[in-house]
């Protein structure tokens, strides 16, 4: 007799009766995801609020720096927290991306959304897209920044009588050269994108919302994709056009 | 009408002595199987539906091996599904006066005493475990505050004993089942065949084997052998063409047995519901029902003038004939389905229908609007009123809602036993499918429960009694028996691929369903339904010269399946005719011009038609030979319904 | 009637014809005339099927059954949405009226790797079914229920798992996803059950053996995209993927 049928493809298996918790199954990927996702705006967040003291002056800027590099051990920890943090979160979002590419093998010749309570948006469907600029300006960031031009390269200045790295200088020549500003600018508009819809969604992905929460969840991604993305678009416009005489003039200046 | 009649030979097998106690007593004296024993059995379990799914369910959980097989592509789409009001159960729980015997009563007299009281009565007693049952699974019954079940009337019955869950009690149940369904195949022990059309019943040495199925999909005709087999069909309401059935439901299935041997019984018994949205043209595929609860706000009335085409806020009130409560004062808009259904069609008939065909009555909402407000009635009906206007583009809030009766249930089917076996032993008919419970007219939220009483609570007590009797896994699908039958069905289905006439199935299925729904609908008269017999034959001789079925038949060919219940239905329709010809009275849904009081009341005929018509296939669908079962009414006294 | 029934339209159908999953497919056009704007889409396909069938060619194969809404079997993508433009409803609810004489309609099957193509608009959704069959049920034998209200469960709770339990199976919400993910399918049963007194014993188990089972199909993980509650023709909503997330997180703490 045919019992072949594809309705019973589980049938009487001993399968998965005892089953343990799958981190990488389709809701432990988006568990892992939004979590990362959540730490990681904290981190940004909180970077943020560091920058703006540039816009206060030299000291302050240099003086917060090397107040992060005080902290001893937490930092190269902190460091290694925030690159498991994002190689988790690509890892996640990669996986999620594969799946969505086998899940549907053929395409559709038309696709529209249905509107009303849809949440898709262009900002929702470039995530992978947004995310991948993200990574690379990652890369380039830390590389230019992090391990950077420092005091054995001249870039030295004295707080409180010590002398410490003069990341100050660095930060403003940098954005002395448009072509930078240009290319920040660009990316802190896609991670606008990104926070728009990876805000609601992690909250959405750790199944913390409900109706009233997510309506509210979702207005907050909007407001806080503004605010991020606004706050770190102001640092460059604002040191390119207050430009410092003593960068531009390119003077190196060493107080003994 | 010259006919071959069979008397004394069909007994229901229920015991004698008080009805109370019949089942109690039967189920002791029925044989059981040993449980090491049950896995040796394989029942073949026909549909998905209330009836289907539980049984498959049920059986599985007592041991049995089970086969389950459904045309859709999964089981969850049965045409259960689609029940709104509720589903009864005599648990008294409103403490209003309910009990099992007046349950009871209100389904024989609702039948208009043309069902089995033994069939009935058991029907009440397994009521209540119903419930339990549904709850049990997680059906989210609709409930009070306080955490009980709420109950509500339903359908003019004067105790509130109905359990819903919102419009859609059918879906809730249905998934129910198919939930405890689902568990047993992960357990292996049913497994399940979805797109799988029943097309011949194998009978070896008198008793049901098999069945031939064709695999909708590869086209492919497969064998499957059983020590019985339940045929949970559903009903024929489709033989009308347009009715509030989903449009796959058939009696292709239920035809093919009755070919081999089964009786069909009471044929012509068929509800028409009174509250659906009217037909609007011929390109139309079905008709939707709205919930009767609509009736109970809702006044219904026509132009008092023959042919008024005024707009209905033009008609003033002195001119319109609210003619149910002009006619019933007691219930007035309340009356049963058949009556209403009936006196819609009456005023249609004089010439005062309104809508764009003559075909309709107003169901106004305006004086229930004045009296609760806009909001009571918005909060009562906005999902239905929705649903309305989506349909037809107007809104109830602010013209009267247009309505027709439609076909919307079978009460005749095949005819089974108390063991709920047909004449063919090991053939079990269960649900919609069979004649069992509802005699002439059927209570409305009174088909969930007869499906699921069916499947959970008494197929598992009287197949094991079958089962018993017979040495397991006997025949096997090489018998000559399925070589033979499986012959047959490929002979019907190259027979309808090389005629390719000029015809489409559904040009001969709408023309049949016209026939029959005006000689042989609401109202029926002897010379109409003479008349309407010659057409059918006309109408069938004509099919199988000239319908085109397109394609082939080794893949998935859905003019080829139609094609085949049409042609089903082609002889079907006919017995319908000639049952209602011979049935010479008028009783529930079975209205005869020539039976009816001067009040156009049906008027029965006790003494010479209270029996159950059960016909005999002869091989010419033109000449059954009728069976009767005399009806006993010992604890229900005959009556004559008056809603007056 | 007083709406306009009158007045006949004509559209231009591309159509997805593909004879099996083997084959490749292709949109193909038609033409249809006369129809009524008080059809129904269905019945302007099967208008469309008449007169195929009437010289000789294939109908277009698509699926339907109870044509109001509850069944679940009808779904096509009409115009790159799942049931049509219209908010919850399916297919068979939608009316020509919504469709502009002359529009041209373009008509494709729900697209999943998980709902393989039978033939033309028809897919096979049994994937929903293996699901279920992995713990979309509480384990109650027939005949072991105990009495119907000894069990008190709040009007609230059974409401809400209402809500949950409404879903038709009919797979828009996959066919609808960016993703392909049927999350919201099954969150809506998660939840029903996780809400009710029935579904306690076996929470964890089900939400584990589900999610497995989901995976294996190859329906793809949800992005919260949202548009499953859209297209949803009983706007079933994304709670029920949030509590889905939330009870497969339960069960990494719970046995």
């Amino acid at each position: 007799m045919n019992c072949a049928d594809p309705a019973n493809r589980y049938a009487s298996a001993a399968l998965m009766q005892t089953l343990p918790f799958r981190p990488w199954s389709s809701i432990g990927k988006k568990l892992l995801n939004g979590l990362t996702g959540l730490l990681l705006m904290l981190f940004i967040a909180a970077h943020l609020a560091g920058n703006l003291t540039l816009l206060v002056g030299t000291d302050a800027f240099n003086a917060y720096a090397e107040g992060l590099h005080r902290l001893g051990v937490i930092v190269p920890l902190a460091e290694i927290g925030l690159t498991a943090l994002v190689a988790a979160h690509v890892l996640s979002a990669v996986a999620v991306y594969n799946d969505r590419r086998a899940a549907r093998n053929v395409r559709y010749t038309m696709v529209a959304s249905k509107g009303g309570s849809s949440k898709q948006s262009v900002f929702s469907r470039s995530m992978i897209v947004t995310g991948g600029v993200l990574l690379v300006f990652l890369v380039l960031h830390v590389w230019q920044f992090r391990f950077g031009p420092s005091i054995a390269e001249g870039y030295v200045t004295l707080l409180h009588g010590e002398p410490v790295r003069d990341l100050y200088r660095l930060v403003v020549e940098t954005f002395q050269n448009p072509l930078w500003v240009v290319f920040y600018l660009g990316v802190m508009v896609l991670l606008g994108f990104h926070l728009r819809h990876g805000f609601w969604s992690a909250f959405q992905s750790l199944g913390l919302l409900a109706p009233h929460t997510r309506a509210l969840a979702f207005s907050a991604g909007g407001v806080v994709a503004l605010v991020i993305a606004a706050g770190f678009l102001l640092l460059p416009i604002w040191l390119f056009l207050s430009a410092d005489p003593r960068a531009a003039a390119g003077v190196v200046m060493v107080v003994p | 009408m010259d006919l071959e009649i069979v008397d004394g030979d069909l007994s229901s097998g229920a015991p004698e002595g008080p009805v109370e106690t019949r089942w109690d007593r039967h189920r002791f004296d029925l044989k059981l199987v040993n449980p090491a024993n049950k896995r040796k059995y394989t029942v073949l379990v026909v549909g998905t539906g209330l009836a289907g799914a539980s049984a498959a369910s049920t059986l599985a959980e007592l041991g049995y091996n089970v086969e389950n097989f459904c045309i859709q592509d999964t089981p969850r789409r049965a045409h259960s599904v689609a029940a709104q009001g509720g589903i009864n159960a005599a648990k008294n729980y409103p403490n209003d006066g309910d009990s099992v015997w007046r349950l009871f009563y209100d389904t024989i007299k609702g039948g208009d005493f043309r069902a089995r009281e033994s069939n009935v009565y058991r029907l009440a007693q397994l009521s209540a475990n119903i419930i339990d049952q549904c709850v049990a699974q997680g059906v989210p019954f609709a409930r009070e505050y306080g955490g009980t079940l709420a109950n509500r009337s339903f359908g003019g019955a004067q105790v509130s004993r109905t359990f819903y869950a919102r419009g859609q009690t059918g879906q809730q149940l249905l998934l129910g089942a198919y939930s405890s369904l689902m568990r047993q195949v992960d357990e292996g022990r049913v497994r399940l065949h979805a797109r799988r059309e029943m097309l011949d019943l194998v009978v070896v040495d008198g008793h049901a084997k098999g069945i031939i199925t064709r695999n909708l999909v590869t086209g492919a005709l497969e064998r499957w052998a059983g020590d019985a087999v339940l045929l949970c069909t559903g009903g024929y309401s489709t033989v009308y063409y347009l009715s509030t059935n989903a449009v796959n439901s058939n009696a292709t299935a239920a035809w093919r047995c009755h070919k081999r041997g089964a009786l069909f019984a009471n044929p012509c018994f068929m509800q028409i519901h009174p509250t659906c949205i009217p037909m609007q043209g011929r390109t139309q595929s079905k008709l939707t029902l709205m919930s009767e609860s609509l009736r109970n706000d809702g006044r219904i009335w026509v132009p008092k003038q023959a042919g008024d085409a005024r707009r209905p806020d033009q008609i003033p009130e002195d001119e319109r004939d609210y003619f149910l409560e002009r006619i019933y004062p007691a219930f007035g808009n309340l009356v049963p389905r058949d009556v209403a259904s009936r006196a819609a069609k009456h005023v249609c008939d004089e010439g005062r229908g309104v809508g764009a065909t003559g075909l309709a009555v107003y169901l106004d909402f305006k004086d229930a609007m004045a009296r609760l407000g806009h909001a009571t009635v918005e909060q009562r009906y906005s999902n239905l009123f929705e649903m309305y206007r989506e349909i037809t583009g107007e809104s109830p809030y602010e013209v009267p809602m247009q309505i027709y009766p439609a076909p919307h249930y079978t009460m005749g089917g095949l005819w089974v036993d108390y063991n709920l076996q047909s004449t063919i032993p090991g053939l079990h008919v269960l649900g919609e499918a069979n004649f069992s419970d509802h005699g002439a007219n059927r209570l409305g939220a009174s088909a969930l429960m007869q499906g699921l009483c069916d499947g959970y609570f008494v197929i598992p007590y009287t197949l094991g009694n079958y089962l018993a009797g017979q040495k397991p896994g006997t025949v096997r699908t090489d018998h000559a028996a399925f070589a033979a039958t499986e012959a047959t069905v490929r002979g019907g289905v190259d027979k309808l691929l090389a005629i390719d006439g000029r015809r489409t199935a559904r040009d001969f299925h709408w023309d049949l369903g016209r026939l029959l729904w005006d000689k042989v609908g609401m109202s029926r008269d002897p010379e109409g339904i003479r008349d309407t017999i010659g057409k059918i034959r006309s109408l069938r001789e004509e099919f199988w010269q000239n319908v085109r079925v397109p394609g082939s038949g080794d893949s998935l060919n859905q003019s080829l399946e139609y094609a085949g219940r049409v042609a089903d239905y082609l002889e079907l329709g006919e017995l319908i005719a000639i049952d209602a010809l011979h049935r010479d009275e008028s009783c529930g849904c079975h209205l005869r011009t020539d039976h009816q009081s001067a009040e156009g009341e049906p008027v029965r005929n006790d003494g010479d038609f209270s029996y159950v018509a059960a016909w005999e296939h002869s091989g010419d669908p033109g000449r059954p030979r009728l069976h009767r079962e005399r009806l006993a009414f010992d604890n229900v006294h005959l009556a004559v319904r008056n809603y007056k | 009637m007083t709406s306009a029934t009158n007045g006949t339209r004509s559209y231009t159908l591309r159509i997805w014809r593909q004879s099996d999953n083997a084959s490749p497919g292709a949109l193909v056009e038609y033409r249809v005339e006369d129809i009524d704007a008080q059809m129904s889409f269905l019945e302007m396909l099967d208008h469309l099927n008449d007169t195929l069938e009437r010289k000789g060619e294939l109908p277009v194969a698509f699926e339907s059954d109870c044509r109001e809404g509850i069944c679940g079997m009808c779904g096509i993508v009409i115009d790159g949405r799942p049931h049509g433009p219209v908010p919850n409803l399916t297919t068979c609810g939608l009316r020509m009226r919504e469709f502009e004489s002359g529009a041209t309609i373009t008509i494709e099957p729900f697209r999943a790797s998980a709902f393989p193509l039978v033939r033309d608009l028809v897919v096979d959704r049994s994937s929903f079914d293996r699901v279920m069959q992995a713990g979309g049920y509480v384990s109650v034998n027939c005949g072991q229920a105990p009495e119907a209200n000894a069990m008190p469960i709040g009007k609230d709770v059974a409401e809400a798992a209402m809500d949950s339990a409404a879903c038709i199976g009919c797979g828009a919400c996959v066919a609808s996803c960016p993703n392909a993910s049927a999350s919201l399918f099954v969150g809506a049963k998660i939840r029903q059950f996780a809400l009710l007194p029935q579904g306690q014993a076996e929470r964890t188990r089900r939400a584990r053996r589900m999610v497995a089972v989901m995976d294996q199909e190859g329906f793809g993980d949800c992005s919260n995209h949202g548009e499953c509650e859209a297209a949803c023709p009983k706007a079933i909503s994304i709670e029920n993927i949030a509590v889905l997330r939330r009870e497969y997180l339960r069960t990494l703490v719970r046995r």
